[in-house]
């Protein structure tokens, strides 16, 4: 702060002020700065802390409802909303973990999906298999990215691999000529080439596709299914 | 599950979660004490009921005095306190004598696996193994589990 000790040119009052002063100006101005940085960081960390209480409160309610109903199909469509919030929730707590809370490692994020997606279905015959390159993408296409990865993954383990029919999925992210893709693959009962597939999970991927400008491709992995979603690395900005 | 049941108290004031989180520890084999809302009910319960375990959040009815609960607990009841809170950064470098903290949000899944290794950690006095995703331990815990890869396998 030596370096202002110059007197100031233009006081408003004609009058040079002292070095001194300059320097109780700064000191004050410092302190209120530093100051609103830690209020607002305060309130950073309080809205953070309700979001994920929010957030926790949402799952709760889901599974003690889900704990009341008996009919299956009732039952199987909130265990479905249970995994989209969790993805969401996954989400949150990758963002303020790591130091940069604008950007959002994809892979660090599929590590902890699949091992809680294969933990939960508890199916021991089912190898994952995973081939991650570091992507990062804007943290505001967290949770659309999150809800399709999410959608692509639970379609897989349960469309693909009916109970007794054990096998292997496959999870890649990489960066390829200013995109990046994910692609699931699997080695189960395959599409089924009669029916055009529908349901609310392929909704939900086809629109969250279309706000993150990506394009999904489904193609027959001979045996199974492989998809592949690529999302452009620019244009995600 | 290995060994004895624990015996588990919860401490958190939010009821949906507190009753969803009793659910879950009876499934795993544990028997839950009950829940307490504020520090002082916490506290009260934990000199009463002696558990095994204490589930802690931070942010109780009378504000965040759940750092003081799981000291208390750990120090005077003679229970192990694991926290579950969703401001794991602002927690003391000593975990306050607690063995680790589950982040909220958790999922089910997350919950089950972490408890079932607490489990088999209190009974064994070691761990079975890397600590699962979700569940992150207090630096004196892992040495006594006698675990010296600290890091989470998602990490």
């Amino acid at each position: 702060m030596n370096d202002i000790s110059e007197p100031a040119r233009d006081t408003g009052q004609g009058a040079a002020r002292s070095p001194e002063d300059l320097e109780a100006i700064i000191e004050a101005r410092t302190r209120a700065l530093t100051e609103a940085l830690e209020q607002k960081t305060a309130l950073l960390h309080e809205v953070d802390h309700r979001v994920k209480n929010n957030l926790q409160l949402i799952s709760s309610l889901l599974l003690l409802q889900n704990r009341r109903v008996t009919d299956p199909a009732l039952k199987a469509s909130l265990r479905g909303m249970l995994g989209r919030v969790n993805a969401i929730a996954t989400v949150h707590r990758r963002l303020f973990q790591s130091e940069d809370v604008e950007r959002f490692d994809v892979s660090a994020f599929i590590r902890d999906m699949v091992a809680d997606l294969m933990g939960s279905a508890g199916r021991d015959d089912i190898r994952i298999e995973l081939d991650l390159e570091r992507v990062e993408i804007p943290a505001a296409k967290a949770a659309p990215f999150a809800l399709v990865v999410n959608e692509l993954l639970t379609n897989a383990l349960r469309h693909g691999f009916p109970e007794g029919r054990g096998g292997r999925i496959f999870v890649g992210v990489r960066r390829q000529e200013g995109e990046f893709r994910i692609e699931i693959a699997d080695d189960g009962v395959g599409l089924d080439k009669d029916t055009t597939p529908s349901g609310f999970g392929l909704t939900i991927v086809q629109l969250l596709c279309q706000q993150l400008k990506a394009k999904s491709e489904t193609t027959d992995a001979e045996p199974g299914a492989r998809i592949i979603v690529s999302l452009p690395v620019n244009g995600a900005h | 599950m290995t060994g004895r049941a624990l015996d588990v108290l919860i401490v958190e004031d939010e009821m949906l979660l507190a009753i969803e989180l009793e659910h879950l520890v009876e499934e795993v084999g544990c028997h839950s004490l009950g829940c307490a809302m504020s520090s002082e009910e916490a506290v009260d319960l934990a000199k009463k009921l002696n558990p095994d375990l204490a589930l802690v959040d931070v942010h109780l009815s009378d504000g965040p005095t759940g750092v003081e609960v799981a000291r208390k607990i750990s120090s005077d009841c003679g229970g192990v306190a694991l926290f579950m809170t969703a401001n794991v950064k602002r927690l003391p470098e000593d975990y306050a004598g607690a063995c680790g903290v589950i982040g909220k949000p958790y999922s089910e899944h997350g919950v089950r696996t972490a408890l079932s290794y607490l489990t088999y950690c209190l009974t064994e006095g070691h761990a079975p193994g890397p600590v699962p995703v979700g569940l992150t331990l207090a630096p004196a815990y892992a040495e006594l589990w006698g675990l010296t890869d600290l890091t989470p396998k998602s990490a």
